[in-house]
């Protein structure tokens, strides 16, 4: 009888683990099956997904720290389908606080393919209405009423400009894609956006380690002096007004390390809705003129001319000239702005006079070869190579040029036949107000990344002159300043400038009617500290460069002696008697 | 003599050997259970702890845009426009270059270009913590398995 048990036992227990065994085999033949590797797969898939990481795009401060360029949260209202209960209901609400139509979001929201989860309903919706939005939805929640369900916001960043027109010729703009555009914002675009990341972000918790910092874009200080530039820019929107230009640009800079701490120009856009772009500009060239556009600049660059003259010895400051109103070169015919002739002359003369016919004779007296030498090196027909996007290159003829003129010589030398732009003049006179050494324009002073700060050092572009004539060449001009009692002259303060008035070229010759009048000066004469470079374009009020241009120097020399806080001479000498 | 055959008569009862073998089982069963909650232990609280590192993040993520856009908002208020309306209003009006008197202060230089400095926090630190750490026990094995090395 207890054998009989026994057999039983072994039966029944020999059965179980057949049983065993093969829910083991079933085990392991399911597993490593082919629809395993199926499943598997498709677990993976839905063990989290990938996601890209946008780095906060680096902010842009002026030289004082004031935020010119920053960021702000938006949302992107969006339906999560499945968790949908009423379309209908929020169709109704979205179009109200979205100013969409109720037809639109509910087709968006009942006829979407059925494989989607997820519709966006509006992006780049501000944080007011959003709070709106969920302040409802909590309402709704409260008294058990889920018409709601499935709304959702995705909070991300949108480009912010607080000043929101000042210096936008400088900074550029970003647009929704987050790509930089003109000025600032395209030429450091890769460093101010950061690198984004894409990562496969795990659903679980255990490998939350895994999500990587993605570091935010690199920021930026400019050299920009924030209250100097909206003084400046309020100056030059008073002068179009004030003499009936069309467009204008000042730039000041520092001429002993090329530092840009104003640049403003015309027109100006809103940063914050740069869908105006279209209806401003009618090409890039225009969003910033200082350096987008290349003109005829006339008489200022006579200075550069005289600069060559003294430098190479053709010419003394007391080298006698005398005017007989006229002079030929090339077999053309040259005369000075007024058509008279200003007799005996010495160069000091010349230059206050800015007699055209005396500029030309020093030009031909140089020779083409050593003149075009010295616009070489003064770096006409080149880029200053400033760290601003969309910069022109202008146009310097030389002789071997098919378009070339032995003419030419003559008129170069007084600025016609030759284009700049306003910041190539500027970076040009840098050698004439630095001891002789021209500087390099630059906009960015220091980038931040990680806790670090980074200066950009000031970079020189060559020695056109000695030191010598740079010092005489400044006596020369502010002397010629003091004895025309020039409008630009500041009061306390001595100040070396050149006005120049330039007539217009267009398919049929010079147009006699518009000028463009521009001026280029600097101080103190004694220890330069800034220079400013003015252009109007086809003033009204007068076509003449020393009533228009002259005295809007002087308001923003006033301007900037007071902002970057540069006493006038005599308490200057008192101060370095000390 | 007796007293030995009764110690190995007692040894060697079905009973005893029965309870033996069902003590080994049940003393194993007791070790597995034990394994069983380390294990899940472990995994609740590694589970716990990533999820707070997450909601960490999260918290990081919404502290950084608050003050992107408390900087935003503070400089909207700052702006040269609105400083000029405020100083206008105030009673200020823009100072002419004659009624400015310069001082002269020994050992002052004005603020060079570097006040952000202190505004920038150096970025935390990247914890890499070894993999024992935040794997589970079936994972430690299956990468075991995998390359063949048991420590």
């Amino acid at each position: 009888m207890r054998q009989q048990y026994a057999i039983r036992s072994m039966i029944l227990a020999a059965g179980l683990a057949l049983v065993a065994l093969a829910v083991i085999v079933q085990m392991f033949r399911i597993q490593s099956s082919e629809q395993a590797k199926v499943f598997l797969s498709q677990g993976d898939r839905y063990s989290g997904e990938f996601r890209m990481f946008y780095p906060e795009r680096g902010e842009i401060y002026d030289r004082l720290g004031h935020l010119l360029a920053g960021n702000r949260t938006v949302y992107e209202v969006g339906v999560s389908l499945n968790e949908m209960t009423s379309p209908e209901s929020l169709a109704h609400t979205l179009s109200t606080y979205l100013g969409l139509s109720y037809e639109e979001i509910y087709d968006k929201l009942t006829d979407s393919p059925e494989t989607w989860e997820y519709i966006v309903v509006q992006d780049f919706v501000g944080a007011e209405t959003v709070t709106l939005l969920q302040e409802l939805m909590q309402d709704l929640e409260e008294k058990d009423d889920f018409h709601l369900d499935g709304l959702g916001f995705k909070p991300h960043f949108q480009r912010s400009y607080p000043e929101t027109a000042l210096a936008s010729n400088v900074l550029g703009f970003v647009t929704r894609d987050g790509r930089g555009y003109f000025g600032i914002e395209e030429k450091y675009n890769d460093l101010l956006a950061g690198n984004p990341v894409q990562v496969w972000v795990p659903r679980d918790p255990n490998k939350a380690l895994d999500i990587p910092r993605v570091p935010n874009g690199t920021t930026l200080v400019l050299t920009v002096h924030r209250d100097l530039q909206a003084k400046v820019e309020s100056i030059l929107d008073d002068a179009l007004s004030n003499y009936g230009a069309q467009n204008g640009t000042i730039i000041v800079m520092d001429p002993r390390n090329g530092e840009i701490l104003a640049m403003a120009a015309t027109p100006r856009m809103n940063l914050n809705d740069y869908g105006n772009y279209f209806s401003l500009y009618d090409n890039g060239s225009q969003y910033n003129r200082s350096i987008g556009m290349a003109y005829e600049p006339g008489s200022v660059l006579k200075i550069l001319t005289m600069a060559a003259a003294l430098d190479s010895g053709t010419v003394r400051p007391d080298t006698p000239f005398l005017d007989t109103g006229s002079i030929q070169v090339g077999g053309i015919t040259i005369q000075n702005w007024n058509r008279d002739a200003w007799g005996q002359q010495n160069m000091l003369g010349c230059l206050q006079h800015s007699l055209n016919v005396c500029l030309a004779w020093v030009s031909t007296q140089m020779g083409s070869q050593s003149f075009y030498g010295y616009m070489e090196r003064f770096g006409l027909g080149h880029q200053t190579g400033i760290d601003l996007s969309g910069e022109a290159v202008g146009r310097l003829k030389v002789p071997g040029d098919t378009d070339w003129y032995p003419v030419d010589l003559g008129t170069n030398a007084f600025g016609q036949g030759i284009s700049v732009t306003p910041l190539q003049m500027l970076m040009a006179a840098s050698a004439i107000a630095n001891e002789g050494r021209m500087v390099t324009p630059h906009v960015l002073y220091s980038m931040l990344r990680d806790g670090h700060q980074y200066n950009v050092p000031s970079q020189y572009a060559g020695s056109p002159i000695t030191a010598e004539t740079a010092r005489t060449l400044s006596d020369l001009l502010a002397v010629s300043l003091e004895g025309e009692s020039s409008q630009a002259l500041l009061a306390g303060y001595r100040l070396a400038g050149k006005t120049g008035t330039a007539q217009i070229p267009t398919n049929y010759g010079y147009d006699s009617t518009h000028t463009n009048v521009s001026f280029v000066g600097w101080g103190p004469v004694d220890d330069p500290q800034f220079m400013v470079y003015i252009w109007l374009q086809q003033p009204s009020a007068s076509i003449w460069s020393s009533e228009t241009a002259a005295p809007v120097f002087s308001q923003v020399a006033e301007q900037t002696v007071i902002m970057l806080n540069i006493p006038p001479d005599s308490v200057r000498s008192q101060l370095s008697a000390k | 003599m007796q007293a030995t055959q009764i110690i190995h008569a007692y040894k060697q009862a079905p009973w005893r050997v029965q309870r033996q073998w069902v003590g080994a089982f049940l003393l194993s069963l007791i070790g597995l259970a034990m394994i069983a909650a380390l294990y899940l232990d472990v995994t609740a609280r590694a589970a716990v702890a990533g999820r707070e590192i997450q909601e960490l993040r999260f918290d990081i993520t919404t502290t950084q845009r608050i003050n992107a856009d408390l900087e935003t908002r503070l400089a909207n208020m700052t702006s040269t426009i609105e400083m000029q309306r405020r100083a206008l209003e105030l009673g200020y009006r823009p100072v002419k270059p004659g009624e400015l008197d310069y001082v002269a202060v020994p050992g002052f230089s004005l603020p060079e270009p570097e006040i952000l400095l202190v505004a920038e926090d150096a970025p935390p630190q990247v914890l890499s913590l070894p993999a024992e750490y935040s794997q589970s026990l079936i994972e430690w094995f299956d990468e075991r398995i995998k390359f063949g090395v048991i420590r």
